[in-house]
């Protein structure tokens, strides 16, 4: 075969070139001819740009990765080929030598999973998927390459979770409002991880203050796997209103539990149903056993759970039906006794050992496929090695995922350079000198200078945990803000009255003016209003004070000050992203006039993205506070935002200081200096000061109306949205 | 001199008492304490004050608050004719002349300082100042104010000034208990009691969903409305769309649940 085949005559020669160079660079034969060989087909599949663009990643993968990952690019990029067009397939080029920098030992496991991510996968969520794995694994290869060998359960679902319609992807908030609109209640909602154990990947489970649920319901079509899910959220919330406390497992054999737990589902059922029953009969549309085949003990339980809840179902089978009546006469002595469920059960499960039926526990499914696993109703004791710890990590996992999949959508329309510039951006998180400011001496009254050096820190990863957290508290005041703020923005139209003017009378000023013709004065000609839409746009930088005394405790209130800070910025961040308000957050510390720190927690143009949450919960309160060169360094982010209003707001929680300055005034001085200066060009400053005397200082530096004080900390995160609110309208 | 008799009601309107209220506003009534009514919308205060006007035996006015209201639209403006000026009282100072209950529903909607003009009249002076007719009116001695107000979600924006709030005695109302709930509606709507039980079911699962995406869940007064399309004899599922589902939200998800609640009851 020609090696030209497939390039047009004009790239011919760039081609040889390209090869050439890959043939002579010492690689070995595998990789030379691997080149040789897809590069035409590349050339014509693809484009002849590509297919010499090609050797760069190439030369890159070999140098860090070793010659057999270099042999699988060419075949690799053939493979996404299928799935990419060019400028994706650059991207993924780009995002594979990405990888070879950063993650050498994993570029191997990446390429050979190509077909099967390239497949799953659009290019923004690949790009995602690869920052992903790059982030998680930071500091340990052996977890890099597990992710990128699609061994981890965070690729697995990552991979696994697009695409597949009538999974829980789709419908997990519009659950959550169901869960909710029944039962007023709200847990959490995960999706059973990829590496549990198959019993709890296909059925439901609760516990440990959240719900887990199946990531898709094999077998079931869209419309019904919704119904499904439904079914399964309903019964578990049956269990949280009438399961009243758990019962204790030992001592029990586990043909036990499962019949006491089945006894228990079709009680707190039969509750249920007693106020809603549409219920039941959305319950009993998953209950298929049929009177028919052998005896075994999983299908006559699953016969008695149609048999109790379904009263039109008959049954031939004597322990069945011995099981309905039982159960029909409790239910008539009381209902509301849990433990008649374990009596019943307990019965029941004695008929099973005197027909010798075989019960295999390892084998056992609950049915029908909505009923959770029942590990939430049972105690095992102190040596519970179960479900809690499980659920933790569930839920961390699933949170995990949930917000990868919001990088990836917010990628999409961006073309692939941008994605992989970023990519490659977000490795780069040195501290470097960025400043000089002047400070202002108010002792002499001039400024010193190049005076402050502030530095741009990078700021420490929060745990997930926190982060997670700063993301989901309190969504009910998020909503509300985000109505509020949507309100204030698209703000109605106002009446302007006394105009000379407008597009109607001003009966009031009409009046007057009529009166004062009569009265012979010369009347006012302002007798016109009009109607006006007042929508004015505002960018906002949140400066936070990350000083050492915020991490200190506060009298009566339960975390730390920091803490507070760190939540009420969320929840303000979370409510502009909302609306889609230009926003960015900082921290800041310093340790003298040489060692200004300033945090970027999340810049104007950038998303507010589990990265910039986990920056936000990264934040370490240490050492001083320099206000002034801060506001000086905040005003030149503020100074390129092109709103209508541009407004600092500081939070902090005391009184300018740092370990150079004894003038107990001269920081002070200088900040409402600084504020001065953002103040001549336009740039509003508001500070929110949490502290007992803070009246002296923070109107001193922002100004008697440029500040306001609070006491306790507690009331921080409802104060600071409002503050926002009020001064956006 | 103005005739009230058209604010005059003249047969009872319905009110099912929940807890003291009645009793309380009578002996507000007594003094002619200013009273506030508090609670979300469509849970009755307009019914109770006309309820009480009602039973009073007095007349009311009532004024539904905007945005756009100014004090002259309280208290009158002077209009001209061919003869020249002519003052013409608005329904403040008229219910203040005559004695009669002025009602300001959702006074928190108008502008705070057009809610100022009350003051005078909502502490001991009780008296009215027409500042453009430099004529002070002494309030009858019938005469009382009474304002609704909603603390729901409009209260970051707006809200009363701390010095209007001090004026009242406040009446706090809820959604009645289910089993009044369920009295009210089926009198009301004319439909009988299970029905009725059945709504107030599907109400209290879409009040659920309040702060969850609801500003507030479904009121008695949707639940009349679904209860009248029911016996105009339209479907229950139906007539639960119509008048507490499609009203309250656009949200799509919201919608699904909320009918998968409303399924979940029947």
């Amino acid at each position: 075969m020609n090696a030209s085949d497939g390039f047009p005559p004009e790239w011919r020669e760039r081609w040889h070139v390209a090869h050439g160079r890959i043939d002579q660079a010492g690689y070995g034969d595998l990789v030379a001819d691997a080149y040789r060989r897809a590069g035409p087909a590349l050339a014509a599949e693809v484009g002849p740009a590509f297919a010499i663009r090609l050797a760069a990643t190439i030369s890159n993968v070999a140098i860090r990765s070793g010659r057999l990952a270099a042999s699988l690019v060419p075949q690799a990029a053939r493979t996404a080929s299928r799935h990419f067009d060019e400028a994706a397939l650059n991207s993924w080029a780009a995002a594979v030598e990405d990888v070879a920098r950063r993650a050498p030992e994993a570029v191997l496991a990446l390429l050979e999973n190509t077909g099967r991510l390239a497949q799953a996968l659009a290019l923004p969520d690949f790009i995602a998927f690869v920052r992903m794995g790059l982030h998680l694994g930071d500091k340990d290869a052996g977890r890099r390459r597990a992710f990128f060998a699609l061994e981890s359960g965070e690729a697995i679902r990552l991979v696994e979770g697009r695409g597949a319609d009538g999974g829980l992807a789709g419908l997990r908030h519009g659950l959550g409002l169901y869960l909710n609109a029944l039962w007023g209640l709200a847990p959490p909602i995960a999706e059973a991880p990829p590496d549990a154990p198959d019993q709890m990947r296909r059925r439901p489970g609760f516990g440990g203050g959240g719900v887990r649920l199946p990531a898709a319901f094999a077998g079931f079509e869209d419309g019904e796997a919704k119904l499904l899910y439904r079914a399964a959220v309903a019964h578990i919330g049956a269990h949280h209103r009438f399961t009243r406390e758990k019962f204790p497992a030992t001592g029990l054999k586990p043909l036990q539990i499962a019949l006491v737990s089945l006894i228990e589902d079709a009680r707190v059922e039969r509750l249920a149903a007693r106020t809603m029953p549409g219920l039941a009969a959305l319950w009993r549309r998953f209950h298929v056993a049929r009177p028919e085949g052998p005896p075994i003990a999983i299908a006559l339980m699953a016969r008695l759970s149609r048999a109790l809840a379904d009263p039109d179902y008959a049954d031939p089978h004597g322990w069945v039906e011995k099981g309905r009546a039982l159960f029909a006469e409790a239910v008539r002595e009381n209902i509301g006794d849990q433990q008649l469920s374990r009596r019943v059960g307990g019965l029941l499960g004695n008929d099973i050992g005197q027909m010798r039926l075989q019960f295999d526990a390892r084998a056992y499914v609950v049915q029908p496929a909505y009923r959770d696993d029942n590990m939430g109703i049972w105690d095992f004791g102190p040596d519970d090695s179960q479900a809690p710890v499980e659920i933790e990590a569930m839920l961390e996992g699933a949170r995990i995922e949930q917000q990868a999949g919001d990088d990836g959508r917010r990628e999409e329309g961006e073309d692939g350079d941008t994605a992989s510039g970023r990519l490659a951006e977000a490795q780069d998180e040195d501290g470097l000198l960025v400043a000089r400011y002047p400070e202002y001496d108010h002792v002499t009254g001039r400024y010193r200078p190049e005076w402050c050096r502030v530095r741009e820190m990078p700021g420490g990863i929060g745990a997930p945990r926190v982060a997670s957290a700063l993301g989901e508290a309190r969504s009910d005041i998020v909503e509300r803000l985000s109505t509020l703020i949507k309100a204030s923005r698209i703000s109605r139209q106002q009446r302007v009255r006394g105009q000379t003017e407008g597009e109607f009378l001003d009966m009031d000023a009409s009046i007057a003016a009529m009166i004062a013709r009569r009265a012979g004065e010369v009347p006012d000609t302002r007798v016109y209003g009009r109607y006006e839409r007042r929508s004015r746009d505002m960018s906002v930088l949140v400066l936070i004070d990350a000083s050492r005394s915020t991490t200190e405790r506060v009298r009566g209130s339960q975390g730390s000050v920091l803490e507070m800070e760190r939540l009420s910025t969320a929840l303000l961040a979370r409510a502009m992203t909302d609306v889609g308000d230009p926003f960015a957050i900082a921290a800041f510390c310093s340790n003298g006039r040489e060692d200004v720190r300033y945090v970027r927690v999340k810049d104007f143009d950038r998303p507010f993205d589990r990265f910039a949450m986990a920056r936000l919960a990264g934040l370490a309160g240490d050492y001083s506070t320099r206000l002034g060169a801060v506001i000086r360094h905040a005003g030149r982010d503020l100074r390129r935002q092109r709103s209508y209003r541009r407004l600092l707001l500081v939070v902090t929680d005391g009184e300018p200081s740092d370990i150079d300055v004894d003038d107990r005034r001269y920081l002070v001085e200088d900040a409402r200096m600084a504020v001065h200066e953002l103040g001549r060009e336009g740039i509003d400053t508001f500070c929110v000061a949490l502290d007992c005397d803070a009246d002296s200082y923070a109107q001193r530096i922002f100004g008697p109306r440029g500040a306001t004080v609070i006491d306790t900390i507690d009331r921080l995160d409802r104060l600071l949205p409002a503050v926002y609110l009020r001064l956006r309208s | 001199m103005t005739n009230l008799d058209a604010y005059r009601i003249s047969s009872e309107p319905f009110y099912r008492p929940v807890e003291s209220e009645i009793a309380l506003f009578e002996a507000a009534h007594k003094s002619r304490m200013p009273v506030m009514l508090k609670g979300p919308t469509g849970c009755g205060k307009t019914r109770f004050v006309e309820h009480m006007a009602w039973r009073l035996g007095k007349p009311l006015i009532t004024v539904s608050c905007h945005e756009d209201m100014t004090a002259s639209d309280l208290v009158g403006r002077y209009l001209l004719d061919t003869d020249g000026t002519v003052w013409h009282d608005g329904p403040l100072t008229l219910a203040v002349r005559e004695g009669a209950i002025c009602y300001l529903d959702e006074i928190v909607e108008a502008r705070q300082d057009t809610t100022v003009v009350i003051h005078s009249l909502t502490d001991d002076r009780r008296i009215l100042p027409l500042e453009k007719k430099n004529e002070v009116v002494r309030a009858h001695p019938d005469f009382q104010v009474v304002i609704s107000y909603n603390p729901g979600y409009q209260s970051v924006l707006k809200d009363l000034k701390e010095s209007t709030k001090q004026r009242f005695g406040a009446i706090a109302f809820g959604y009645p208990s289910p089993d009044i709930e369920a009295e009210i509606v089926a009198r009301e709507a004319g439909i009988d009691r299970r029905t009725a039980e059945v709504l107030v079911r599907i109400a209290e699962r879409s009040r659920n969903l309040k702060g969850q995406g609801l500003e507030e869940g479904a009121s008695t007064r949707m639940l009349i409305n679904a209860g009248l399309l029911v016996a105009a004899g339209i479907a229950i599922e139906a007539a639960c769309q119509v008048a507490m589902v499609v009203p309250i939200t656009d949200d799509p998800d919201l919608r699904d649940a909320l009918t998968g609640a409303i399924a979940a009851c029947l």
